[in-house]
């Protein structure tokens, strides 16, 4: 009894050094961006801030474009999502509930394009915004995160969709109800957690893609986060790095607020996305 | 599927219909965005165009040849599967190792999982922004860190000279995703059968046997599966490498999807470019066929 004691006090112990060694890279973040730009270059660094301050999570709202490009970053990752999953939920029902001609193949697909690398269609599809005139616009970049975000979502649903049990809907069907009735009323509510899951999925790669960025949009009015705060440590004559930092926790408020109240929906996603050997 | 005896032959016909009416549009939406350009990749691969003017002329398999003659794209495919098998040991062995440490019982276990998973769902460009001031020479926590504790004399050079940028970015990478192994095999440890261990431990297996002999066969399935993903995603990686190191110091950590990048909009040579991608392409074609196939067996 007593050495078993011991032993969980040991694997408490040696855990949680790895999870706070893990941490310490957000940790640090956190306590960069609060300390004051005299004590950010102090040699050695002190590890714990002796002042805090805010002055730059201000100067970041106020002196640089980080809210138009957090703007940018809501709208896009927000209409990528809406769009993404209304398309996504209708074609998994499709793939699950329906036969035709064609279907399996359309599945390996699907699967095929969750894993090409975003490098084979940026050349692509470049030209093809410049050809149609949406360079440099948010609807390019809605349209280039539909590459990846497609496919995953589709993918994510199919397997979700699998989970919703067959014979309620037979049920509604013998009772007279339309396919599209049943789906209304019998799969989309069993369907909502799924949903809501790979909603939280896309939006957070929506949310976090930088090469379609860099390569379709060049102007701070229709820069997203990710490529904005990137340009904030390029044009820099000599690094803010307590600047940065501090755009480095808004832009991850997003993915905090989900953290802490939505997790349970991310877990659930993994065991559907493919990896449940 | 649905009820079906009651289904005649003139309601399957209409709900097969109905079922390709649902897929049209995502069918309509892949072939534009997907389907199109992965096309177009492979025939703006025979033509010869100027980035800026977008202005070409067809030149055969001249870009191939180049591929297979010049050093570039070799050179980048060696820098890619160094950077692959570098950071998915360290993914794979570290997610492991983390999950059977959270499978225990430990002290607030619930914020121990969530602080592991962080990193995952990160922004990169926040997780480099943070690595490059930790990695900073003169003032980052790193070098400071390990001079502190004795483990350096001098502050290194991180990103900057090789071979620490390879290391620098290995270990990023492994940082930011190993979270991926951690999630997949926690799930799975959560299903295995709790008798298998006490029959184990009746035996007489000490918990090192009880690991190699009832945990990882009972994780073998999940591991091929997870080995495959993250090699394929760490294969095609852009963000994390250009971010950190720009492919630097020269050519150094250049992976394959950087020498694309660089090629089509750097030396705006884009049907090079758009050759380069379809050799990588073809490359990882081999990891993609075993993953669906393994995949759309057990689906």
């Amino acid at each position: 009894m007593q050495r078993s004691m011991l032993q969980g006090v040991i694997v408490n112990l040696v855990t949680w050094t790895l999870v706070l060694l893990i941490a310490f890279p957000l940790l640090w973040m956190i306590i960069t961006s609060v300390k004051p730009q005299t004590e950010l270059f102090r040699i050695p660094p002190t590890w714990f801030p002796e002042t805090i301050t805010f002055e730059h999570y201000w100067r970041l709202l106020t002196e640089t474009p980080f809210l138009t490009y957090f703007r940018n970053s809501v709208v896009l990752a927000t209409t990528t999502t809406i769009f993404v999953v209304a398309l996504g939920t209708l074609g998994a029902y499709s793939l699950v509930r329906f036969k035709y001609r064609g279907r399996e193949t359309l599945a390996m697909l699907v699967l095929f394009t969750y894993l090409l690398p975003s490098v084979v269609l940026i050349i692509p599809l470049y030209l093809m915004m410049v050809a149609i005139g949406l360079s440099n616009t948010l609807v390019s970049l809605i349209l280039a995160h539909t590459t990846f975000a497609l496919p995953y979502a589709l993918w994510l649903l199919r397997s979700f969709m699998e989970g919703v049990p067959e014979d309620l809907e037979s049920a509604a069907l013998v009772d007279g109800a339309s396919r599209m009735g049943a789906f209304r009323d019998i799969i989309l509510p069993q369907l909502l957690p799924g949903i809501i899951s790979t909603a939280l999925f896309t939006f957070i790669l929506s949310w976090n893609e930088y090469l379609y960025a860099l390569v379709l949009v060049n102007s701070d009015s229709v820069a997203p986060l990710t490529t904005g705060v990137m340009s904030m440590l390029i044009s820099a004559f000599n690094i803010e790095w307590s600047l940065l930092m501090a755009a480095s926790v808004m832009m991850s408020l997003p993915l905090i607020v989900v953290f802490a109240f939505l997790q349970s929906y991310l877990t659930s996603g993994f065991g559907a996305g493919g990896v449940k050997g | 599927m649905i009820a079906t005896q009651t289904i005649t032959p003139r309601l399957e016909r209409s709900y097969a219909r109905l079922g390709v009416l649902l897929i049209a549009p995502t069918i309509l939406v892949f072939s534009l965005v997907i389907v199109y350009p992965l096309l177009a990749a492979i025939y703006l691969s025979v033509f010869s165009i100027y980035t800026p003017t977008l202005e070409g002329n067809f030149v055969g398999a001249a870009n191939y040849v180049k591929l297979l003659t010049g050093k570039a794209f070799w050179n980048s495919l060696g820098v890619t599967l160094i950077w692959t098998v570098g950071t998915l040991t360290l993914q794979i062995v570290f997610g492991v190792g983390m999950a059977l440490l959270l499978h225990q019982n430990i002290w607030f276990r619930s914020l121990a999982r969530s602080l592991v998973l962080f990193p995952y769902f990160l922004s990169t460009v926040v997780a480099v922004l943070v690595w490059r001031w930790l990695f900073n020479d003169l003032y980052g926590a790193m070098n400071h860190g390990l001079m502190q504790l004795g483990i350096l004399d001098m502050p290194l050079d991180w990103l900057g000279s090789m071979p620490n940028a390879m290391i620098g970015v290995i270990l990023v990478g492994a940082w930011k995703y190993f979270p991926f192994v951690v999630i997949a095999v926690l799930a799975r440890l959560q299903t295995i059968p709790e008798h298998l261990y006490e029959a184990a431990k009746i035996d007489g297996a000490g918990p090192i046997a009880r690991f190699w002999d009832v945990t990882l066969p009972q994780l073998r399935n999940v591991l091929v599966v997870i080995v495959l993903l993250r090699a394929i995603w760490d294969f095609k990686e852009f963000d994390l490498i250009y971010l950190l190191t720009g492919g630097g110091p020269v050519t150094s950590t250049q992976t394959l999807s950087l020498l694309v990048y660089q090629e089509a909009f750097g030396l705006n040579q884009m049907g090079q470019a758009a050759a380069y991608s379809v050799g990588m392409m073809l490359v990882m074609l081999v990891f993609m066929v075993v993953y669906i196939r393994k995949t759309g067996k057990e689906g």
